[in-house]
């Protein structure tokens, strides 16, 4: 019984810590994800890093080559994005809505330590992979 | 009297915008001449991005390697993996999700992506003066051109691209992007080599 609880507690831990990695929960706090953003037509690959601050969470998305195609922030009480600003290609206003949408959706799931969203209607899917922390030059 | 101070003034800053655009012009044949002498290079690099909104630097690192006249290969190691091959008309792209190739002649935002990669690695794109108009400054220990983009795409995301030189060489030791939004991002070059041979493997696209 007591080896029961114990992998109960261990798996519990577990799940704890995975969700706590997930997500910048605390203030000054700050996560960085390998993004994978798959459409029917293409993809997007590259960074993504969520900084909370004052309890709004900022995020900016870019490329590999360090080009950003997105800055935004989230509340997490509102369950609101705000889009500061979309790369050219992509600055589209159905594009915009779409985003914020999915955004809501996926800052969710990583608040949840999901680190993955699917939009069925739009056939879109978000795989953000923690990134381990820095590396020296 | 005033007149010929007036004259002489005139004289001396004719003088001085000539021994300029004379500079600029060396620099650039100099750049050219060490770009069709490049037969290979390969190099470390460290790239920063600064993201203007979060305060925030993002620090990857990785691998160049560049054939004269049509092969690069951008590989970040660390802390992702992302490896950017081109080979002549085609381009690998591998992530940790997929290997993708492409035919830079049937798709247009890639044959642009290599061609700034290719001209900025190797420098050539100092001759480029549809793309970018250029100015050549130099200071003690190198030669830097700043290039403000031309084509309306690419205004769109870059307000200047920064390349500092090894006057020495003629070499690009560091390329500066910055974008629009105020993010920049700063690619330094390190234990540059050049005209090694290379593993043919290295830009294999397949």
């Amino acid at each position: 019984m007591l080896r029961y609880l114990l992998c109960i507690d261990l798996l519990f831990c577990f799940i704890t810590a995975s969700a706590q990695l997930s997500f910048p929960t605390n203030e000054g706090e700050r996560k960085r994800y390998s993004a994978y953003i798959e459409m029917s037509r293409g993809y997007i690959s590259g960074v993504c890093i969520l900084v909370n601050e004052k309890s709004i969470i900022k995020g900016s998305l870019f490329n590999e080559f360090g080009i950003t195609a997105l800055d935004f922030s989230y509340d997490p009480c509102r369950k609101k994005i705000h889009l500061y600003s979309v790369i050219a290609m992509m600055d589209k206003w159905y594009i915009r809505r779409v985003l914020k949408k999915d955004l809501v959706q996926l800052m969710s799931c990583l608040q949840h330590g999901k680190y993955g969203y699917r939009n069925e209607r739009q056939q879109i899917t978000y795989q953000f992979t923690p990134i381990a922390d820095e590396v020296t030059q | 009297m005033k007149k010929y101070s007036l004259l002489l003034w005139t004289f001396i800053c004719v003088l001085s915008v000539s021994a300029q655009t004379l500079n600029d012009a060396q620099i650039r044949q100099r750049v050219n001449q060490a770009a069709a002498a490049m037969k290979t290079l390969q190099c470390d690099f460290v790239q920063i991005k600064h993201l203007k909104m979060l305060n925030e630097e993002m620090l990857a690192q990785g691998k160049m390697y560049y054939q004269q006249s049509n092969k690069l290969r951008w590989e970040y190691t660390n802390p992702y993996t992302y490896t950017f091959v081109l080979n002549g008309d085609k381009v690998l792209l591998k992530n940790q999700q997929r290997n993708d190739v492409i035919d830079v002649n049937q798709n247009k935002i890639f044959r642009e992506i290599a061609r700034i990669m290719m001209s900025s690695v190797v420098g050539n794109s100092l001759l480029d003066n549809k793309t970018f108009k250029t100015t050549i400054t130099i200071n003690n220990s190198e030669w830097i051109a700043t290039q403000i983009p031309q084509r309306k795409d690419m205004r769109q995301i870059f307000q200047r691209i920064v390349l500092h030189f090894n006057p020495q060489c003629a070499v690009v030791s560091c390329v500066e992007m910055i974008e629009k939004n105020g993010d920049k991002t700063v690619i330094n070059l390190k234990n540059i080599r050049t005209n090694e041979t290379l593993n043919a493997s290295i830009f294999a696209v397949h």
